[in-house]
């Protein structure tokens, strides 16, 4: 394994194949629990670890499972790391996991974490199963950060809960609620092609 | 056989002369009526608000179609009437990053993403009504009475120009300006307590009187109060074939005929028609939201339909919902139909069975 | 206050109408180009030799079959060339005439005879006088009368309607020809009516041509059946469907054809023409035209000979303004521009227009705002804007959906459309592309870029190129091909192939012949 090789894992798993802004994986724990930037770094480390140890577990069982019955395996190896972490975070980070509520049991079937499984952990090694789930769930984890910051800052007008923009701001309700996710995520998708294809032109 | 210099052309080689900013601008002249009603009735504020409006969506389109590399459209006209119509659903103390946040928003978020003029889904002038609505609930329904302008009761300029900057309507010498409710507001506000109509509304609706209501002078937002003035405008869009009558009729159908039937059921619960029909925003948006060129159905057919699904659902969210009041709820919900009424209502091409 | 006027172009569409100037007799010119196809159906055949001298009304194309007419010398004098000349059609191509030169002498052959009683003569004889006149439908469609006024079998005809609408906005043909012989009209509605053995009659005549409304009701008082209606202003003019609905109440657009309602529907300038030919033996020899439009000094509005060339219209006129560089045989609507002033007058000709440089469709083009004016004006029911929109995405399977085939081309809703979409040109190059597809060919990319432009071309000039003569040629080229090489199979495919040769042959013909 070459360390171009590895490399391009990590730059993938952060930005080029990002699982938000690229592949628009794992929409609903993105759009639901970013209200914000604390909310989305909790989730995004927790489905990071779940990827962790899931990549690593799918690989080393990768020459043993049938395929025909993969996908359910995949999905205890995954059940068992969700439910590590909602235990875990249950009995160390109670306020965030009661804010977090449903949505940690339910990275059981965030499909990025069954896709990296499927699409790279049962076909690569060990190790490089482990780069790639590390820094897949580190890229789910930025998009979540940057998504909770706006939401928080346009809906709350704070940052990691520090109040930011003094009194005279008037804080959108709108952005901590559903529809504004959707506008959020928008405007950043925007950026972010608007970022590649700035770069692209430039390497043209 | 000499041949002359005569360009070729293809038919039609006339044309009725219309164009877009045509139809855009007899929209604004249209409203006017009812925008100077809203000045005279709320004083300055109401103009600043509208100027302020307006002028963000001016600018918002401006540099977004500059961003987009296309050539700036502003000079059709449709950015100032989006402004005008979206000040219309302001209330006149409506502070000014309000006014911006919302003229912003409704051309970029109501308009631009979507491919700029034609191409937008939502009224852009009533989404952003309904997302100042969800983001700012307590300015979007601080009512103040009406302030006729030279008046006794009416703000001098520069008071209306601290109210509109500051935001600060609760001001010292201010402070009871800011109460009371509009009366839609004010009937679901009692009746869920257990009173009927009448109790909340005044014995024979004392505190709301349909004369003052026809004539616009109760509180609500700029384009509310001024109803009758409105209407006005939309015979002036109808003579003038700017509209047709399907969406307005059906539209004022659609929401005064279930009203009759539950007030005849039970006029203690619900309150007659000429009630709706002059609270709140139902003729305003009858003639100028709903009937939205870009956002309603393209045949007359599917307007009726249109119009009709507007009008119940605005009695419907009146009555039931958590909201006073549904024009633009009603609306935008509609719009996002559009599609689908335009696919089932194509009219039967001539010589073809169905 | 309101300063501006919605709507004002209808006086641009109107612009220099001679609503209420009585037709001028045109002099005689000193050519007059006859080509042979001016009817719907097969052309007729020349009959006359260069140098043979013929009387006026003499047969010079003969109608070989029933679906055909003859076409006859609009006024006596020599036969000098049976040539190519140039005809009303953007392309330039040229088509067989007769070119006589007249004698100024007026001599009427002796062949012209008019039928003794024919209010009480068997149809057949009448329907073959009829023909034998050349007399076809004077709107712009040209069908033969007589074929029209032979119902098929088993059907019948109860109610006939006159249209006394104009063919197209800006055109005074019909209401001029109505004040000034509304006798003959009645007189040629009455032999319709005992061809078809039709028991009524309504004219429809627009509310507000009051002269023409008291003259036809003058002609027809006391006439069994005949009723005269005023009907509303129609827009765009003169639609056919639109004037049974105001005169019967009845919409044809439920999908009903004309006659399954037992309905025909003539207009009045035909019916003019159907008295002379059976009362008087007249041929159908001259037509009334509109001569208008900013770029005409003095519009009129003229009677002229089949085959006068425009120019002598023109000049009669008092010539083209300086700057005018539009010219059209037909209505506004549907007219064609034409590239020279030589083309002569047909019997389809409604109007000759030319317009200054400000007053055509020249603006640029917006998006479309889905005001819906389009559907309102087609006349066929359809949807330009939703079919306009798909022809812009490229999805013209879709737009197939959508019975664009039904499209008879008539411009009505490009005319009312406010954002000056070329919706007419976005119809016939889709049309034209479909067809290229299905005889499996790639289209050449056309000329007017605007179809397939950027999805709001704001900045797009309004280009509108009918697809250019070697496109058409082209496409004539694969007709033929279709027609060979339908055997289908392997075979086939060998015949395209030697066909699409022949194709570009063509098409490079056409080309060196538009040099
Ligand atoms: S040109 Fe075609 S689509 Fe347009 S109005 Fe005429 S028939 Fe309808
Ligand atoms: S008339 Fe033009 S702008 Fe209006 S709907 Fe039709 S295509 Fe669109």
């Amino acid at each position: 394994m070459s360390d171009n090789k590895t490399s391009q894992l990590i730059t993938d798993g952060l930005w080029y194949n990002n699982g938000i802004f690229v592949q628009m994986l794992g929409m609903c724990p993105t759009l639901a629990v970013t209200t914000s930037a604390e909310n989305g770094l909790g989730m995004g480390l927790a489905t990071t670890f779940v990827l962790l140890g899931a990549n690593v577990v799918v690989s080393l069982i990768r020459n043993f499972i049938p395929s025909a019955v993969r996908i359910p395996g995949y999905i205890i190896v995954i059940a068992a790391f969700v439910t590590i972490v909602d235990l875990s975070m249950n009995a160390y980070l109670h306020d965030l996991h009661k804010v977090l509520g449903i949505f940690i049991p339910l990275i059981v079937v965030n499909c990025i974490i069954l896709g990296r499984a499927e699409a790279f952990a049962s076909k690569n090694g060990v190790f490089a199963s482990a780069i790639d789930g590390i820094f897949t769930g580190l890229g789910f984890t930025l998009a979540l950060v940057v998504l909770g910051s706006v939401r928080e800052l346009l809906g709350s007008g704070s940052l990691f809960g520090q109040a930011l923009l003094g009194s005279d701001f008037h804080p959108s309700l709108v952005f901590v609620l559903p529809p504004g996710a959707f506008i959020a995520l928008g405007f950043i998708l925007v950026g972010v092609r608007w970022i590649n294809a700035k770069r692209d032109n430039e390497a043209a | 056989m000499s041949q002359t210099n005569q360009l070729m052309k293809s038919s039609p080689h006339v044309h009725d002369g219309d164009s877009v900013t045509n139809v855009m601008e007899a929209v604004i002249w249209a409203l006017m009526p009812a925008t100077a009603m809203a000045v005279m009735i709320f004083g300055w504020t109401a103009l600043l608000v509208i100027v302020i409006t307006t002028l963000s969506c001016l600018v918002t389109e401006h540099l977004f179609l500059k961003l987009r590399q296309r050539p700036s459209a502003i000079a059709d006209r449709s950015a100032a009437l989006t402004g005008i119509l979206l000040a219309l659903t302001l209330p006149p103390h409506a502070p000014w990053w309000m006014c911006v946040a919302g003229g912003v928003f409704a051309i970029l978020v109501g308009k631009q993403v979507y491919g700029g003029l034609g191409y937008n889904m939502f009224n852009p002038a009533l989404i952003a009504r309904v997302f100042l609505l969800i983001s700012f609930p307590a300015q979007m329904t601080a009512w103040p009475p009406v302030t006729p302008l030279f008046s006794e009761q009416s703000y001098s300029l520069g008071d209306s120009i601290a109210i509109v900057m500051t935001g600060k309507v609760g001001a010292p010498e201010l402070a009871d300006a800011v109460s009371s409710a509009t009366p839609l507001g004010q009937y679901r506000t009692e009746t869920g307590l257990g009173k009927t109509v009448q109790e909340a509304l005044g014995g024979g609706y004392g505190g709301y009187d349909e004369v003052r209501a026809a004539g616009g002078l109760i509180g609500g937002s700029l384009g509310e109060t001024v109803r009758c003035w409105g209407r006005w405008g939309g015979g002036y869009l109808l003579r003038k074939k700017v509209i047709t009558w399907h969406i307005p009729v059906s539209m004022l159908a659609g929401c005064l005929v279930p009203a009759t039937i539950f007030w005849t059921y039970d006029p203690a619960h619900f309150p007659d028609p000429t009630f709706h029909l002059l609270t709140g925003g139902l003729i305003i948006g009858a003639f100028f939201m709903a009937t939205d060129m870009v956002t309603s159905p393209i045949t007359s057919k599917g307007q009726i339909i249109f119009g009709l699904g507007c009008g119940l659902l605005t009695y419907l969210i009146r009555t039931w919902s958590g909201y006073p009041e549904g024009v633009s709820f009603a609306v935008v919900i509609m719009n996002a139909v559009v599609p689908l009424i335009d696919q089932y209502t194509r009219p039967r091409v001539y010589g073809h069975m169905a | 206050m309101f300063g501006f006027m919605h709507g004002g172009g209808e006086s641009a569409a109107d612009g220099g109408s001679p609503a209420l100037s009585a037709i001028e007799m045109l002099p005689i010119p000193q050519r007059l180009y006859l080509p042979l196809r001016q009817h719907a159906g097969y052309p007729s055949v020349p009959c006359v030799t260069v140098g043979q001298k013929v009387g006026k009304g003499e047969v010079i194309g003969r109608a070989d079959v029933w679906g055909s007419v003859p076409l006859h010398a609009p006024t006596s004098g020599t036969v000098v060339a049976v040539t190519a000349c140039p005809t009303g059609h953007p392309t330039g191509l040229t088509q067989l005439a007769v070119v006589i030169e007249p004698d100024g002498a007026e001599r009427w052959s002796e062949a012209v005879q008019g039928m003794v009683d024919p209010l009480n003569a068997a149809p057949s004889l009448l329907r073959e006088q009829i023909r034998a006149a050349g007399i076809v439908g004077l709107g712009d469609e040209c069908f033969p009368s007589h074929l029209k006024l032979t119902p098929p079998r088993g059907k019948r005809v109860d109610l006939l309607l006159i249209n006394g609408a104009e063919c197209e906005p800006g055109l005074s043909v019909h209401e001029r020809l109505m004040v000034e012989r509304a006798n003959e009209i009645l007189s040629g509605i009455q032999i319709i009516m005992r061809i078809v053995s039709a028991k009524q009659c309504f004219i429809g005549i627009e509310q507000g041509k009051s002269a023409a409304i008291q003259a036809m009701t003058q002609a027809a008082w006391g006439v069994a059946g005949v009723r005269v209606q005023g009907v509303p202003a129609m827009r765009p003019h003169g639609v056919r469907q639109q004037l049974v609905a105001a005169l019967t109440g009845k919409n044809l657009s439920l999908g009903a054809r004309l006659l399954d309602r037992r309905l025909l529907v003539h207009n009045v300038s035909t019916a003019c023409s159907i008295h002379d030919a059976v009362w008087r033996g007249r041929p159908l020899l001259s037509r009334v035209l509109t001569v208008a439009g900013g770029g005409i000094a003095r519009p009129a509005n003229l009677e002229a000979l089949i085959g006068t060339p425009l120019r002598h219209l023109i000049d009669h006129c008092g010539g083209l303004q300086s700057g005018v560089d539009q010219l059209f045989l037909g209505g506004p609507l549907l007219g064609q521009a034409v590239n020279t002033q030589d083309v002569p007058v047909l019997k389809s000709s409604t109007a000759v227009l030319s317009f200054l440089p400000a007053a055509g469709v020249a603006k640029p083009q917006q998006p479309c705002i889905r005001c819906g004016r389009c559907v309102e004006a087609c006349p066929m029911g359809l949807v330009p804007a939703e079919m306009a929109r798909r022809v812009r995405k490229g999805q013209l399977m879709r737009v197939a959906e959508l019975q664009l085939h039904d499209c008879t081309e008539c411009g009505f809703c490009g005319f009312v459309c406010p954002s000056h979409i070329p919706l007419l040109d976005t119809f016939r190059y889709a049309k034209w592309v479909l067809q290229a597809e299905k005889w499996g060919r790639q289209p050449p990319s056309v000329g007017g870029g605007h179809a397939l432009s950027e999805r709001d071309g704001t900045a797009g000039e309004p280009a509108v190129v009918a697809p250019p003569a070697v496109v058409m040629a082209e496409a004539v080229a694969v007709r033929e091909e279709v027609t060979v090489g339908s055997a289908s199979g392997k075979g086939a495919r060998a015949v395209r192939a030697a066909h699409a040769a022949r194709a570009a042959k063509a098409a490079k013909a056409s080309r060196d012949q538009a040099k």
